[in-house]
């Protein structure tokens, strides 16, 4: 086999996990600190690109406006949600917060539809960006590496609010034992309306990213949405190295499918997925308290 | 005397008002009911208003039957097969209709096309492709498009004037694959070579590893076959990744609705078939899509077109023959040579319930050639109907 070609195919296979990074971080940090298994998390994705499509077609504003304010405005809506929904379901079993953001999601993408109806959304490359760039083994498309870089700035920035900041003490302890800390006269009620706030607006910037290259449609978030839990648990719930490495390994794997046999693509995720659910629950970086 | 002369009276009374009630309930037959299903919710109910939107054109146009008003009976199955089965049975059995047109999706199709015959009533199928339909039984007759003749029509016109070296993205379900069966039997005709396929998953987002392996293979041409939100995003990765530079794009399927979601620009130098455009040359359509676009807003997608045609064919046999009896209609049918604003000329053919027509092959316009709203095709040839539809016997027969 041709190994130009492979190459291509797993470089691409970073921008796919980029994507996936991007999404299982938010949600990792979410589940690890409040337990909260966050289904609403396609719906943020989705409601970027549509804050993408808003500001750039309808408002006429630029791409990096969009960068800027698309994200902030999903994590603000998550913020919202965190305040008078969520939170109010913590100290019952997992199984009430699934349900709570399993029909947020649907609120809020037949929300989307109502606003936007079901017929898709133009969104183009924007100009900057546009074109490709010469890497020897393939043209790779300019937006696309923007998206690698864009991913990896975050995922970079995150890992070191987690580890080096006091808000990244915080929220660790508060993943351990979110009692103590509160014990410690830190206000956890706010800290996690901060986290889902972040999650939530990691989301929306996936989503943003998303808008020139995916169609913008109201259920465009379904398919993502269950590509992350699978990579969340690959990597481990609640672990940041987890969320990235698996956010990567899933998209290279899924990539690698496609070069192969494209029928087997997501048949040999799955296959990886069963693996690790039976040999390694916890995922690769994952805490043992919560599966063993 | 004057008793017998009241019993005379009464008798003749009575008889008169039996007389009139008899002839009044032969008149009072109900007027000819259509009916309609189709996709009213959810992504495609553009398409589906837009049949609704040609059904009610037709019936008002057509003018009254038998001296009573056609009455059209409309319901929404949301491309469920479950629903359509559901909807059809209903619109059968309660509310009596003589004939149900559309329902797009084949799944769908083919259980309404049970219930017509189930119910002995007639299923004019507009919407949907599978070539399962034709010949199905005799109460179906297969009107519009169909697999084979969307595959024959661009691999017989592209292997011919876009290239040789063709690449195949199909969506890995029954409607792709069929897709998939007739367009390499198609394009072989002509010459083409097959130089690769991907079968791909409805729903994926990303068809980067997709394109990659297309561009791999240099292809000529590369076939799309899928429809809606994955052609678009197929578009997006093959623009993106520069395949569109090298090979021509075509497509199963492309509607104007697809185009408006995605943006001309998106679409811009792709090629597809239709039966039917609205700015086909063919006598009427013009008016047609001026009366149409007058009353609705935007232009009538083919499928309008088609249901246009088959209500009004329909209704004209049925005042020729004097009655909506389902045996003297099929037989009517069958056979039946027209010509409207959407088929010119038009035929029925007796053995398989095919409905015939010329095909049309599309190229999406640049933005810059765009002359008037919706005006997203260049119509750039055209097919008989003996070069897109296949001699009888081809498929199903009901002799």
């Amino acid at each position: 086999m041709d190994v130009t070609y492979i190459l291509a195919q797993l470089f691409n296979g970073l921008m796919l996990g980029s994507f996936f990074v991007l999404l299982s971080l938010g949600l990792s940090v979410i589940f690890g600190m409040m337990g909260v298994i966050n289904f609403a998390h396609g719906a943020f994705y989705t409601l970027g690109a549509y804050a993408a499509y808003t500001l750039c077609y309808v408002l006429d504003l630029g791409f990096g406006w969009a960068l800027l304010i698309g994200p902030l405005s999903v994590g603000v809506i998550g913020m919202i949600l965190e305040r008078t929904l969520i939170r109010k379901l913590y100290n019952v079993p997992h199984v009430y917060n699934l349900l709570l953001t399993f029909g947020l999601m649907i609120v809020l993408v037949e929300f989307v539809r109502l606003i936007f109806t079901s017929v898709g959304k133009p969104f183009e490359t924007p100009g900057f960006f546009r074109g490709s760039v010469d890497l020897g083994f393939i043209m790779f498309p300019k937006y696309r590496i923007f998206i690698i870089l864009i991913s990896s700035l975050c995922a970079t920035v995150v890992a070191i609010l987690m580890s080096k900041t006091r808000l990244g003490a915080i929220i660790r302890a508060g993943t351990d034992d979110s009692e103590m800390v509160s014990a410690l006269g830190i206000n956890i009620p706010r800290v996690f309306t901060l986290v889902f706030g972040l999650g939530a607006a990691l989301a929306g910037l996936a989503g943003v990213l998303a808008a020139p290259v995916q169609n913008i449609v109201p259920d465009m978030g379904s398919e993502i949405l269950v590509l992350t839990f699978v990579v969340l648990i690959i990597g481990g719930m609640g672990s940041i190295i987890g969320a990235i490495l698996g956010g990567f390994i899933v998209g290279e794997l899924i990539t690698l499918g496609v070069v192969f046999w494209p029928p087997i693509a997501y048949t040999l995720l799955f296959f990886f997925l069963a693996v690790i659910l039976l040999a390694r629950p916890r995922g690769f970086f994952g805490r043992a308290k919560f599966f063993e | 005397m004057k008793k017998l002369l009241q019993k005379l009276f009464l008798s003749v009374l009575s008889l008169s008002v039996v007389i009139i009630g008899w002839i009044s309930l032969g008149l009072a037959a109900g007027p000819v009911k259509v009916g309609l299903i189709s996709v009213l919710s959810g992504p495609l109910a553009p398409i589906g208003q837009s049949e609704l939107n040609a059904a009610l054109m037709a019936v008002e146009e057509f003018g009254p039957v038998f001296g009573q008003k056609v009455e059209l009976v409309w319901r929404d199955h949301q491309f469920s097969p479950g629903l359509g089965n559901e909807r059809a049975k209903e619109l059968y059995e309660k509310e009596k209709v003589d004939v149900i047109v559309a329902v797009p999706n084949s799944a769908a199709a083919l259980a309404v096309s049970d219930q017509a015959e189930r119910y002995k009533k007639i299923f004019i199928s507009t919407s949907a492709g599978t070539t399962e339909l034709i010949g199905k039984n005799r109460y179906t007759f297969k009107y519009n498009f169909n697999d084979y003749m969307l595959a024959t029509t661009v691999g017989r016109w592209g292997a011919k004037n876009l290239g040789k070296k063709w690449y195949t993205i199909t969506a890995d379900y029954a409607w792709g694959h069929d897709l998939l069966k007739n367009f390499t039997a198609a394009f072989k005709e002509e010459g083409g070579i097959h130089v690769g396929n991907d079968m791909v998953a409805v729903g994926t987002s990303d068809f980067s590893p997709y394109i990659l392996k297309a561009i791999k293979a240099e292809p000529d041409v590369v076939a799309f076959l899928n429809v809606g939100k994955d052609a678009v995003n197929a578009t997006k990765a093959a623009v993106e990744y520069g395949l569109k530079r090298k090979a021509k794009l075509v497509y199963a399927l492309l509607f104007e609705l697809d185009i408006k979601g995605a943006g001309l620009e998106l679409f811009q130098e792709g090629y597809t078939a239709a039966p039917w455009n609205w700015q086909v040359n063919i006598p009427g359509a013009r008016e047609f899509s001026d009366r149409y676009y007058k009353k609705y807003g935007d232009r009538p997608t083919f499928m309008a077109a088609a249901v246009y045609s088959a209500i009004w064919q329909y209704l004209s046999v049925v005042k020729k023959i004097g009655t909506t009896d389902t045996e003297k209609v099929i037989q009517a049918l069958e056979g039946h040579r027209f010509a409207d604003m959407f088929a010119n000329p038009g035929y029925i053919r007796p053995e398989d319930h095919l409905q015939v027509a010329s095909a049309f092959l599309l190229r999406v316009k640049k933005p810059e050639e765009v002359k008037e709203k919706e005006d997203f095709f260049e119509i750039v040839g055209s097919l008989p109907a003996e070069k897109v539809h296949p001699p009888v016997g081809f498929f199903k027969t009901l002799r």
